[in-house]
Parts: C-alpha cells; structure tokens; sequence
C-alpha cells in the first residue's frame, strides 16, 4: 500500500470556491471547488477541454476570472472587494502573490538567454532581492537536487527536453513557494525523458512540498498523489485518495474515461 | 593634385569641425531615438488602448513624412508659437523622432517574436511588468533588433545631412562652404563622400563585433 493513500493531516493552504472562468461565451470553469492542504500532493486528472490547465493558471494569475474566490494561506488571490465590487490587484500585487506559488510549464520556458543557473537566479535576484553569490550557492544546490548540478553553466539549447523541465522545476522551487504548480510538465517530453522528471517530482512530494498538479500519466498521478481530483465540463466530478479514484470510480464519466485511458 | 592636398590642409579645422557636428548629430538623434522607440515599441505591443493608439499615430505620421520635410517642420514650426529653435536643435529634434518611430516598429516586431511562455514563465516566478520587460523580454528582444538597428544609425548618418538646408555645419554643409571657395567640386564631394562610407563602415563593423558578442550559444 503506497504511503501516499494517508491523508495528509496539514491546515487547508489553497482554497477556490465557487471559481468561474470564460473565454467570451465559451465557460471554462463552472463554479470549481478544491482544497489543498499544506503538504499534500493533489492530482487533476480529465480529459482535454475540461478546464484542468484553465484552473491552474487561474491560481497563478495568469488568467482572470469572472466568479468565485481563491484563498492562498488565508489570503485572496487576485481580486479584492471593495464596497461590494471585485476589483483586480495591481500588477505589483499580483507579482507579489504569484511569487507566492511556483509554476512549471508543459513546454519549460526556459530563459534562452540565461544559462542554466541564471534561469534559477532571477527570481532570487531580482524577486527575493538576494545578491549575487547568494542566488548562486542556491541556484547551484537546487540544480544539484534536480541532478543537474554539472549543467549549471549550459544554455537551454544545449539541454534535453528532460533536463530543461529539470532545470523549470529547480526555478520554480528555490523560490520557495508554498504551493507549486505543475501543469502537465511530461506531455511535451519524449517518452524515454518522461521517467527523469516524473522521479524528480516523486522526490519532492516525498520531502512534504505541496503540489497541485494536472497530469495524464495516470500511473504517476496514482503513486505520487494524496488526493485525485476529476474534471469533467469545467467541474471537479470526483474527488478522493487515488486507491478509490481509480479503484472504484464512481461518476459515469470517470470510469469512462478511466477506460479511455487504460487501452492506451 | 596638389591643388586639392593643399586646399584640404588649409581647410582641415573646417573638414574637422563638420565631422564632429556630424557625428554628435548622429550620436544624439540616435541615442535619444532609440530611447524613444523602446517606449514607443513597448506601448504599440502592450500599452493601454489610448497609450497604443497614440503610439500608433506617433509612428505613422514620422514614418509616412519625408524626413526633410520633417527637418523643416522641427525649424520652422516652432516659431510660429513663438518658440525659437536653434538649427542644430531642431534638426536633432526631426531626428530624433524619425528615429523614433522606425526603431519602435522594430522593438514592436522583435517583441512580438518572443514565444508568449516567456512572459507567463516570467510572471511565475513573480517578476512585476517592468522586471518581465527588463529581464526577460528586452534582453531576448536586443538579439532579434540589433542587425535592423545597426541599419538604422547608418540611415541615421546619412539622414544628417538634410540638417544643412536649415543651416547646421554638419560635414556636407561644410563641404559645400568649401567648394564655394575653391571650386574643387569633385574633389571634395569625393572626400566627403570618402568620410561619410568610413563612419558607417565603422558603424556596421562595430555592429557585427557586437552582434557575435550577444548572440545565442
């Protein structure tokens, strides 16, 4: 029995009620509800068009939205009421609260004209205000955690595919953030590079780092997750530790798509 | 021969003083245009729809006007609010925002190839607009716009030479004094023409040197 099945016991960290999302008059998210608890790794799964991404990026502010709320450690993400009218952060406090959260991207996006290290150093320079020799020493032990301690001085160009998302994890995660977000960071990879960077996060959600995640490996979202959550047409349609998720399904639409995904 | 060499010497601090006149012409309106055309380039791609639009008309006015007409303007219009611009004032004003506007077109098409991931990724790590500009957009953006600006200084040199209708001693004005001297027309329009391919052939080197400098490893 995979240790991940027990719940995990930390104080509610990222709470969205009730989030609201459309591009024109195409809804992408119809009122989603989720909690994620400090330390806990949450998995979403559901087929393409069901708003898996739309509502991670709505986390990071890289999306608006029209309805509902996002809590980040107690507080409002993006939007703030005043005399009853929600009115969107400056950009200074919205920089602010996405500092608040680490994002890694399906396709890297990496710094081309930054190397390796100086990728990671960014934030920690120019964000978190640190001197240079600084964000180096932590530039460099991230890169080490990643296993890529020796490429530190590589551009982009001159990494795989794998080691580049490596290098977006180690960026993301020395800025220390409370909560990170990864949004189907194996899908550009080439299956043989998938393995690499799937360890590499298994390692992290080991060392308690909260995760919200949207994934199609169903294998890896069943050993590394405490929680699974399905969309499904902009909704969460299930919720549940991954033995029952995948175990028993219980929504029509899960099983379908459960069996969708097996005869891959 | 001889005639010409000893005209040229005695006409050197002449020759001399219409190069540097050239020169710092060139070296203001380009400096001050490529400042203007970073702004002017980053509100065509991001600015506010008011900010966009008056950028927008900025840059096709500049652009659709003849740049002599743009120096006689800079001269002549001023005075009619009673304002009143020295020749090499005015002449670096018309300049300047010639420059201006073809350098933010450029800005604009070089932002606009940078992949919109980057922005997002440099958003993630909590960068404000500013700092995504600075740090990220920009610094990608120079790599793309450094061939095409080079262009434009040279355009720029070449350009500085209407500033002699309103009566600035750049180098072909100077030339021109010259020969109302001494009648060597050839000779000093060759010379001029001389020192004119030797300021932008170092322009284009000294862009080369730097472009293999920033270029992508």
């Amino acid at each position: 029995m995979p240790s991940a099945e027990i719940p995990a016991a930390g104080r509610p960290l990222l709470q969205i009620e009730g989030l609201r999302k459309r591009f024109g008059t195409n809804e992408i998210l119809k009122g989603v509800d989720l909690e994620v608890r400090q330390g806990e790794v949450v998995s979403i799964i559901g087929s393409s068009g069901s708003g898996k991404t739309t509502l991670l990026r709505c986390v990071n502010l890289l999306e608006d939205f029209e309805g509902g709320a996002v809590k980040l450690d107690g507080e409002s993400i993006g939007y703030r009421d005043h005399n009853g009218r929600r009115i969107r952060l400056k950009d200074r406090d919205l920089a602010r609260q996405r500092a608040m959260t680490g994002m890694v991207f399906q396709s890297f996006n990496l710094f081309p004209h930054l190397s390796a290290a100086g990728n990671v150093m960014l934030g920690l320079r120019k964000v978190r205000g640190m001197a240079k020799t600084e964000a180096r020493a932590v530039a460099e032990r991230w890169l080490g955690r990643v296993g890529l301690a020796e490429r530190a001085d590589y551009a982009p160009s001159q990494l795989s595919g794998g080691q580049q998302q490596r290098v977006a994890i180690a960026r993301a995660l020395a800025m220390e953030p409370k909560l990170v977000l990864l949004d189907e960071i194996t899908s550009a990879l080439d299956p043989e590079l998938v393995g690499e960077v799937l360890a590499t996060v298994k390692a992290l959600a080991g060392e308690g780092v909260t995760l919200l995640l949207v994934t199609h490996e169903m294998r890896f979202a069943r050993d590394v997750s405490n929680t699974v959550v399905f969309m499904d047409k902009g909704l969460v349609a299930e919720t549940g530790p991954p033995g029952a998720i995948f175990g028993s399904p219980r929504h029509p639409r899960l099983v379908e798509f459960l069996r969708g995904t097996r005869d891959h | 021969m001889d005639d010409f060499l000893s005209e040229a010497w005695a006409a050197r601090d002449v020759i001399v003083g219409g190069l540097v006149q050239t020169l710092s012409i060139s070296a203001v309106s380009i400096l001050l245009g490529t400042l203007l055309g970073l702004m002017v380039g980053v509100c065509l791609v991001y600015g506010a729809w008011p900010l966009r639009l008056t950028a927008r008309a900025y840059s096709d006015i500049m652009r659709g006007t003849p740049v002599l007409v743009l120096v006689l303007a800079a001269f002549y219009m001023p005075s009619v609010v009673g304002l009143r611009l020295a020749p090499f004032s005015a002449g670096v004003l018309a300049l300047t925002l010639f420059c201006g506007a073809h350098i933010g077109e450029l800005v604009r098409g070089a932002l606009q190839t940078i992949p919109r991931g980057q922005t997002e990724a440099a958003k993630a790590i909590g960068l404000t607009f500013l700092g995504v500009l600075t740090y990220v957009l920009l610094p990608q953006a120079l790599r793309g716009l450094l061939p095409p600006w080079i262009n434009t200084c040279v355009e720029m040199v070449k350009a500085s030479t209407l500033l002699s209708v309103i009566g600035v001693g750049e180098l072909l004005l100077r030339t021109q004094e010259i020969i109302g001297r001494n009648f060597l027309t050839l000779q000093f329009y060759l010379l001029a023409g001389g020192l004119y391919l030797v300021i932008n052939f170092a322009i284009e080197q000294a862009g080369k040197a730097l472009e293999r400098r920033v270029a992508f490893r």
